[in-house]
């Protein structure tokens, strides 16, 4: 086994949770969720977000506005869409459940209980 | 002062070191492989660009001229590729390393085909050496062209991005601070190397324009031929057009050929053979045509399956029209022949020999040359009659009376078979007092076949015998070659003698 790659695994799971949450606090330029995510040591290079916004964009679970900007082109602005905010509500609610799973599982309570 | 390159980067001009240029153009390169043929793709492509775009707008120094610094500080920031995938969803991310390496043609850093290109990518050299090694090898009785050729052939292009991670191997996409991209380092570490291949690229880039100007015009060749002898076939047998190329080299029109068919082949036979014979004439045609086609306009098709049909369809025909024609060719297997003599009553001193029915007065649709010295055929397709020149020949008789004998022949699947089919074949001539009335031409009787069938009449004659002829017989005698013989009014009376005909040269000419 590999740490690393399990590790990657890991975190390939959840970086789409990531970046929906990001975004339902408030509309983002790219680099914003990217400052966050790598504070939060989530990812570490910006080009692995892109393809991930491409995709929940055209899945339908984000939408963006173009904005101008002084330092360069113009910037995309991605916000959660009603879907998106149903999808990130159902995600959220998952995670707890299996944060609490997990929890169980390390900790052996669930032996205890049964 | 190093030289800078200006390019467009999501709607930005930049000012950009050549070094540097080459980085994020194998940068740029590398991310558009893994991205083009992803959905939504391209739209991930254009947002990385504007934000190369914008980290080049806030670094850029004084100068306002993107370095090679400036470009791996970049690089760092948003990443290579091979980082994307550590949390990408594709599972080849994981495998990369331990993918084991292929050979491909690399499209990336060809001349001709890239093998060359390919060879250097798999064993991590410089392709410059193993173009400089088929070159030399080249010279050698052309060893390194067909040796090129056969890896043509047989190296499959490196199109996706798994592919070229395969044909590169781990050299694909450094990490970290040693990016160069595609494991092309030694592209910048020998200047001899890249010239020798801005040489090569240059030469190659001649050679393939002359190839393409060569199978164009062998494309265009392809095309014309085809098209004209299609145009041709169809304007001799379908509309027999009796223009100066439906003319044989023995002047003959070839339009009829197909209607001849009907006499020689079982009539039930006759539709299947035509079918057979168009697709065995046309599938070699159309492609000529096709082949032409593609090789002008070079295009990419999938018609391999189309090819096979065609061969496959081309050969059946082929063997089937083997078979009918086998089949219908045993009835030809076997000659036989009838000959009937008939003596004059009385032995005329001079023998008239005068022509009865000719070929002339024949009102015949159509006129056949079979591939034989003066052979033809006529055909009167409403009476559904064949008539077909017989052969004359005079000699001495061995007694003292006058005789002629017809001499049949024809063919069968059997010598039975032949005789009464020579037997069929029907020639009239009659004998009055001194004079022999022969037919220019004997008949086939309706719905027969013909079958090689041939009527030669000899005539014997004692020596001394003086002999008359009109110029239809003497035409026959002759065989129809010595016209100016034929053409000398004079030249009408004929002397029997030991050696055979000799004729009574006029005194006032000869002399």
């Amino acid at each position: 086994m590999d740490l690393e790659n399990t590790k990657a695994q890991m975190r390939k799971g959840i970086l789409e949770y990531c970046i929906l949450s990001v975004l339902s606090r408030n509309s983002c330029y790219a680099s914003d969720i990217i400052k966050e995510l790598k504070e939060a040591r989530v990812i570490v290079v910006e080009g692995t977000l892109y393809p991930l916004l491409t995709r929940q964009k055209n899945a339908g679970l984000l939408s963006y506005r173009w904005e101008e900007s002084q330092q360069g082109p113009p910037r995309k602005y991605y916000e959660l869409t009603p879907e998106g905010k149903e999808y990130l509500a159902d995600l959220d609610k998952s995670w707890d459940e299996l944060v609490e799973s997990v929890n169980l599982i390390r900790t052996g309570k669930k032996s205890k209980t049964s | 002062m190093e030289k800078t390159i200006k390019i467009n980067l999501g709607g930005i001009l930049f000012q950009i070191e050549e070094e540097a240029y080459r980085m994020l153009r194998d940068y740029l390169q590398s991310i558009d492989h893994k991205y083009r043929n992803v959905p939504g793709g391209n739209e991930t492509i254009e947002d990385i660009e504007s934000r190369i775009a914008e980290i080049f707008q806030s670094q850029k120094d004084l100068s306002g001229v993107i370095s090679k610094e400036n470009v791996e500080m970049m690089i760092s920031i948003i990443g290579t590729p091979d980082e994307f995938d550590q949390y990408e969803g594709t599972e080849s991310g994981y495998q990369t390393s331990h993918r084991e390496k292929r050979m491909y043609r690399n499209p990336d850093d060809r001349i001709i085909g890239g093998v060359c290109g390919g060879i250097g990518a798999y064993l991590n050299n410089d392709p410059v050496w193993f173009r400089l090694l088929f070159i030399v090898f080249a010279l050698v009785f052309g060893i390194g062209f067909l040796v090129y050729l056969a890896l043509w052939i047989a190296l499959p292009t490196a199109i996706s991005n798994s592919q070229k991670r395969e044909m590169y191997g781990n050299n694909f996409y450094h990490t970290g601070d040693k990016i160069s991209g595609h494991g092309h380092e030694y592209a910048y570490s020998t200047k001899v190397g890249s010239a020798f291949n801005e040489v090569f690229r240059a030469i190659g880039k001649v050679l393939f324009i002359i190839v393409r100007i060569i199978l164009i015009i062998i494309g265009v060749t392809f095309v014309l031929a085809g098209f004209t002898t299609l145009f041709t076939f169809i304007i001799i047998f379908v509309f027999k057009y009796p223009g100066s190329f439906s003319i044989d080299t023995a002047g003959y029109n070839l339009a009829y050929l197909p209607d001849f068919l009907n006499y020689i082949v079982t009539p039930a036979m006759v539709p299947l053979m035509t079918a057979l014979i168009v697709l065995v004439v046309a599938i070699p045609l159309l492609a000529m045509i096709y082949g032409g086609i593609r090789l002008i306009f070079w295009f990419r098709a999938s018609d391999g399956y189309i090819w096979l049909i065609g061969l496959i369809v081309w050969v059946l025909s082929v063997a089937a029209l083997s078979i009918i024609s086998f089949n219908e060719g045993i009835g030809y297997a076997e000659r036989g022949k009838t000959t009937s003599l008939e003596y004059f009553r009385t032995t005329p001193d001079t023998l008239y020999i005068m022509s009865g029915r000719r070929i002339s007065d024949l009102k015949a649709d159509k006129e056949i040359a079979v591939p034989d010295k003066d052979y033809k055929i006529f055909i009167d397709d409403e009476k559904s009659l064949v008539y077909i020149r017989t052969y004359l020949d005079i000699s001495p008789a061995d007694n003292y009376s006058t005789s002629v004998e017809v001499k049949k022949r024809s063919s069968g699947n059997s010598r039975l078979d032949a005789i009464s089919n020579a037997e069929r074949l029907q020639y009239n001539f009659t004998i009055t007092g001194d004079t022999l009335l022969l037919d220019e031409f004997f008949m086939i009787p309706p719905d027969t076949k013909w079958s090689f069938d041939e009527v030669g009449i000899k005539v014997f004659a004692p020596e001394g015998t003086i002999i008359r002829m009109d110029k239809t017989i003497e035409r026959m005698y002759h065989s129809y070659y010595d016209y100016d013989f034929v053409n000398d009014p004079e030249n009408r009376f004929w002397r029997m003698t030991e050696d055979g005909l000799d004729y009574i040269k006029p005194r006032h000419i000869n002399r």
